[in-house]
């Protein structure tokens, strides 16, 4: 006992040892952003990136939230996230429910196209969209913007929750339709609170990854009033100038809500995917 | 990291609506309609510049005067991302949330593009009639007319520049002085300057071999050796160029020397602009030789020492207008548009760009009262005179950028020989010559 603990305890220590070599780089760039969003533009250039600021300088972060109206970009997105998180998950699950547990026929053909669709780049389907969204008039509307992203990240959540469904134990549900159950009241009475924390994953990754998008809402969303925190990120990248303490006061402001997003969910999270790992 | 994103069979959109209709639809009305047709009377205004810059500022003062002028109509402007107005303009001024007016990026793969597709108002007819044409020297108004095929130089107006850029070399006086340097006249003292910095141990050059500095300056040396059919021939396909006459070889050989004899670093390869320009803001280097975009920055940051500009000793340096006006071909108001255009062209707002530290294209020299600011826009008009504005290298083909920065780069590294370069650059702008049927 005593010996094998002596001589698992090098081996402990080279993983303690990557792994803090591993959050280092992680969180560098979060430093040097927020080192530098507190600098003035002048400090910055006469002291580089690296340097410490000597003061705090807020002008930066303050300037900022007011040129592009932080505000109202930051209800943007978050209504957007929010509906899109929602609604994806209330799609996967109807999709998976049909596809994991009800027989569809040709389910794995259905399940492979979604696959297929999943691994197609955004670039590609700019064009088609942006002439559907023209059609309907929804161009330059949130809606168009929600109604996208609830359809590509339901499309990963229906592979993902279908695979999950598929392992679900037969013998409750045969227990509940000798009941005498619904397949409705089944689904909302026995699916959904059983896959709960796997659902609750799923809403938060939605709920992060509609928070990043850049490029979609970049095309859809034309007028300000409309634009997402990434876009009007964007703001500040020049033609051939950038503004590096403007842009880590932006660059900061940008993630700390998905950050504080995380934290909040953060033991949803660890549940959600150590309950998959059990099943 | 994996992304998800992507996809969308058409058919799932149908579905989704159902779902979203259900649960999410009421949360959000959306569709703000921002063209604003029926209100009074509302210009759509949209431009991409920081406020606090000189055309940012001069903007805002004409955007006070168009409304005091214009009673009853407001404006409306919105600040964009460059690079949202660069990858969405062709798709927005084909819907009807195009804005009524807009800055865009002069050059035949961007406003040239453009007005191919017949997205932009023909300009001609306001130019002549409330005399745009008179105001802009004719090496200004190449980029803001294109033809048929979208190649700017001849043709329709289709965009209206309301300010100049140029390439400089900007100085650190008291490295200078300190070394009892002074401010060469001829390319020849301009050598011998480097020289005296290289033979002191400072490297005297800032620069910057990612990005668009190094390239710029293998033009300028180009420059020195050619004629304004040169410049025709390369860059508006007047004639034919030849990568291995006397310019382009004198450029190569020049620049990799330079390289050699220390007058450049050779560090400097994966150098991007902004690294040079803090160097040189930073007192490192006694001498950045970039465009007048770096201007204001220099003039606001630049507290440790004195510092000024000179024209790069030559007839031609690289510089055009800047970015244009352009009305969308669906703007809803194209008279108010064409008025505040207008605005912007008369001597009070182009005063006020000038004194913000920009290059105004239209402004009276006496009304410019910071001596810096003088001395840029009287070197600006002197090369606008004397005919000297070369455009920049990498405009002839699409892509070309690249291909000049990574060119360069070999020469800073010396990892090609100056003839093979010319080679490696001669190819992709004669595919593009062969592509657009010269």
């Amino acid at each position: 006992m005593n010996a094998d603990r002596t001589f698992r305890q090098p081996g402990r220590w080279a993983v303690l040892a990557a792994l803090v070599v591993l959050a280092v780089v992680m969180l560098f760039p979060f430093v040097i952003v927020t080192l530098n969003a507190f600098k003035s533009p002048a400090e910055y250039s006469s002291g580089g990136p690296l340097s410490l600021p000597h003061g705090f300088y807020l002008d930066g972060i303050v300037a900022f939230w007011d040129r592009v109206d932080f505000g109202l970009k930051l209800w943007n997105s978050l209504l957007i996230s929010g509906v899109v998180a929602v609604a994806a998950v209330v799609l996967s699950v109807l999709n998976a429910y049909a596809l994991g547990i009800g027989k569809v026929r040709g389910r794995l053909w259905i399940l492979v196209l979604f696959l297929v669709a999943n691994t197609l780049p955004q670039e590609a389907l700019v064009y088609p969209l942006y002439y559907l969204s023209k059609e309907v008039g929804l161009y330059d509307s949130k809606l168009a913007v929600i109604l996208i992203f609830t359809v590509i990240q339901a499309a990963f959540g229906t592979y993902l929750l279908s695979s999950v469904l598929g392992q679900f134990p037969r013998g409750i549900l045969e227990a509940a339709e000798l009941d005498g159950a619904s397949r409705w009241r089944m689904l909302w009475g026995i699916v959904v609170p059983i896959s709960r924390p796997t659902l609750s994953v799923l809403l938060i990754f939605f709920f992060i990854w509609t928070w990043n998008e850049f490029f979609l809402p970049m095309v859809f969303l034309i007028s300000n009033d409309n634009q997402t925190v990434p876009v009007a990120l964007g703001v500040l990248q020049g033609e051939k100038m950038m503004d590096a303490t403007m842009s880590s006061a932006s660059a900061l402001l940008g993630i700390i809500p998905a950050v504080a997003f995380f934290l909040i969910f953060q033991r949803t999270l660890t549940r959600g995917i150590t309950v998959g790992a059990i099943k | 990291m994996f992304r998800v994103g992507r996809s969308a069979a058409v058919a799932a959109l149908a579905a989704a609506a159902l779902a979203l209709s259900a649960c999410g639809g009421s949360s959000d009305d959306s569709n703000s309609g921002s063209g604003g047709s029926a209100e009074s009377k509302t210009l759509t205004l949209w431009h991409y510049e920081t406020g606090n810059s000189a055309m940012g500022t001069a903007w805002a003062q004409a955007m006070k005067e168009f409304e005091a002028s214009h009673p009853g109509v407001k404006v409306k402007f919105e600040e964009k991302g460059f690079e949202q107005i660069q990858k969405t303009a062709s798709m927005v001024l084909n819907s009807d949330e195009a804005p009524d007016i807009m800055e865009y990026n002069k050059g035949n793969a961007t406003a040239g593009q453009l007005s191919k597709q017949g997205l932009l108002t023909d300009l001609s007819e306001q130019a002549t009639k409330r005399g745009w044409d008179k105001l802009l020297s004719p090496s200004l108004q190449t980029t803001a007319k294109y033809d048929e095929r979208g190649i700017m130089g001849s043709g329709k107006w289709f965009g209206v520049p309301n300010y100049g850029e140029y390439v400089m070399v900007y100085y650190n006086k008291d490295m200078f002085e300190k070394a009892g340097v002074k401010v060469p006249t001829t390319f020849d003292e301009f050598t011998a300057a480097l020289d005296a910095f290289a033979k002191k141990g400072t490297t005297p050059i800032a620069m910057a071999g990612a990005e668009y500095p190094a390239q710029q300056l293998f033009y300028l040396l180009a420059l020195n050796k050619a004629n304004r059919a040169w410049i025709d021939s390369f860059e508006l396909y007047k004639g034919k160029v030849d990568f291995h006459g006397p310019e382009f070889t004198y450029a190569a050989q020049t620049f990799s020397d330079w390289v050699k004899k220390g007058y450049i670093s050779k560090d400097s390869a994966g150098m991007k602009a902004e690294d040079m320009g803090v160097a040189f803001i930073g007192g490192k280097f006694p001498i950045m030789v970039s465009g007048s975009w770096w201007f204001g920055r220099l003039a606001e940051e630049i507290k440790d020492f004195k510092w000024g500009s000179f024209l790069w000793p030559g007839q031609f340096a690289p510089g055009s207008s800047g970015n244009l006006w352009v009305v969308p071909e669906k703007s809803k108001n194209k008279d108010l548009a064409y008025d505040f255009i207008d605005i912007t062209m008369k001597k009070e707002i182009q005063n006020l760009l000038g004194n913000s530290g920009g290059v105004p294209v239209a402004a009276d020299p006496s009304a410019i009262t910071d001596a810096q600011n003088k001395e840029l826009i009287e070197n600006f008009n002197k090369l606008s005179t004397q005919d000297g504005l070369a455009f920049y290298p990498d405009w002839p083909a699409p892509g070309y950028y690249d291909v000049l920065v990574a060119g360069v780069q070999e020469l800073i590294n010396g990892s090609k020989k100056p003839e093979e370069v010319l080679d490696e650059i001669a190819q992709p702008y004669n595919d593009n010559l062969a592509d657009i049927g010269n």
